[in-house]
């Protein structure tokens, strides 16, 4: 996400072109490797061992890494070693932009400072921003009253668009709206059980191509356009989402999943205090909705 | 081979099932789109096996199951959910389910379920 946050800052302050920026992504894609790999070329798993991995990665909500170490192939010492090996996000886009000679290695850092700056990050959150790791760079873009559960939610909801619709997608600043008017919506509300009084919504509105991205993907279908059928799509991709979030707190709490609702054409949404997250998918803005402590309401 | 009844509120869903279902040779006799359509349609068309959503509107998967068993009580059912209704699989297993699948679908998974309730059917 690095990559793509850093590199739209690059082209927007003229340090690159858009062409440029196009080409560095293409060139990264080639330094990029999958832990897997390394874990096997390191001869630390077997072929088998990842591809059984690899499977149960696309199942469950977690990472190549820590699934291997629950089956005790690898150990957390282990994959810190082959995460460093793997190099991350940042560094591998530096190294594209500057094998492709569009910027010195020196000129990428002080464009990164200067980011630094437009953002108003602290050094740390700049240390989260080049991990790459999608689990420390949103909450940077969330405001400092979002309650842990809620983060959490959102948490899933981006790693799980990251893997199941656009590995590329990328964060804007999240903020607190009570109502917007949009066309087109899904949205699911989790409701605790006679011991808790949790309510919890989650939802997508956006752009129509942003919307048909996530309908598309999801379904293995070509929508033409964003109706009752393409938004039943984003509204499986929820339910499939907050699935892992329900797993995720059942220790403490059990969520009874509502109906997904969809609506087609202009539509007010309204949550209370809705926290609103841009998600730029195919270059297309996405915005999430999430609730905690309410419902969404249409 | 066998004549399955897939009950679904979600389109996408019952679409991803069929192709899976169909792809490993097996007939959809039917699709339904609620729990009551679900129970109205296991009555009339009589399939080997039924996918059963639980989160449905008019009627749930829950009650539908409950439904079902009461028209046949060796219906073949396996239970859809997504991840994180642990309380709902309980009450479906005290219900009679046969199995459970979670979403997102994973091919594999769900057709060697059927082949395995099918076995036992015939
Ligand atoms: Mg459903």
């Amino acid at each position: 996400m690095i990559n793509q946050l850093f590199g739209n800052f690059l082209v927007k302050t003229g340090a690159l072109t858009r062409d440029q920026l196009e080409r560095a992504f293409e060139t990264q894609k080639k330094v990029r490797v999958k832990l897997g790999l390394i874990a096997v070329t390191e001869k630390l798993m077997t072929l088998e061992q990842s591809e059984e991995v690899n499977k149960l990665q696309s199942v469950m909500d977690k990472r190549f890494g820590d699934i291997a170490v629950e089956k005790g192939y690898l150990t957390d010492d282990q994959v810190g070693r082959l995460l460093g090996l793997q190099g991350n996000q940042y560094l591998t886009f530096a190294q594209a932009v500057t094998d492709n000679g569009f910027m010195t290695l020196k000129e990428f850092e002080n464009a990164f400072n200067e980011y630094q700056k437009a953002l108003a990050f602290t050094a740390t959150d700049m240390e989260s921003l080049k991990s790459g790791d999608s689990d420390r760079i949103v909450p940077l873009f969330l405001p400092d009253d979002v309650e842990e559960l809620q983060k959490e939610h959102i948490l899933i909801a981006v790693r799980t668009l990251l893997r199941l619709i656009d590995s590329d997608a990328y964060i804007g600043r999240a903020s607190w709206v009570s109502s917007i008017n949009t066309k087109g919506v899904a949205f699911q509300c989790l409701v605790g059980d006679q011991n808790s009084d949790s309510k919890v919504a989650l939802g997508f509105i956006g752009e129509d191509n942003a919307l048909l991205s996530v309908a598309d993907t999801f379904a293995k279908e070509e929508f033409e356009k964003v109706d009752l059928d393409s938004l039943d799509a984003v509204a499986e991709f929820i339910n499939c989402i907050n699935g892992m979030f329900a797993t995720k707190v059942s220790s403490k709490t059990f969520l009874d999943m509502l109906p997904p609702i969809y609506r087609e054409g202009s539509v007010t949404v309204t949550g209370g205090r809705m926290l609103k997250l841009p998600i730029y998918v195919d270059g297309n803005e996405l915005q999430l909705l999430s609730t905690y402590d309410g419902m969404i309401n249409i | 081979m066998s004549r399955i009844l897939i009950v679904d509120d979600s389109r996408t869903s019952r679409k991803i099932l069929r192709s899976i279902l169909e792809d490993a040779g097996h007939e959809v006799i039917g699709e339904a789109m609620d729990g009551q359509d679900g129970v109205n349609k296991f009555k009339e068309l009589r399939p080997d096996l039924v996918t059963l959503d639980i989160t449905m509107p008019v009627m749930d998967g829950l009650e539908a199951l409950r439904c079902i068993r009461e028209v046949d009580g060796g219906a073949k059912v396996i239970m859809v959910t997504a991840a994180g209704q642990q309380n709902k699989m309980i009450d479906a297993i005290k219900l009679g389910a046969s199995e459970f699948v979670t979403k997102p679908f994973e091919p594999d998974e769900i057709i060697k379920m059927v082949n395995k309730l099918v076995k036992v059917v015939e």
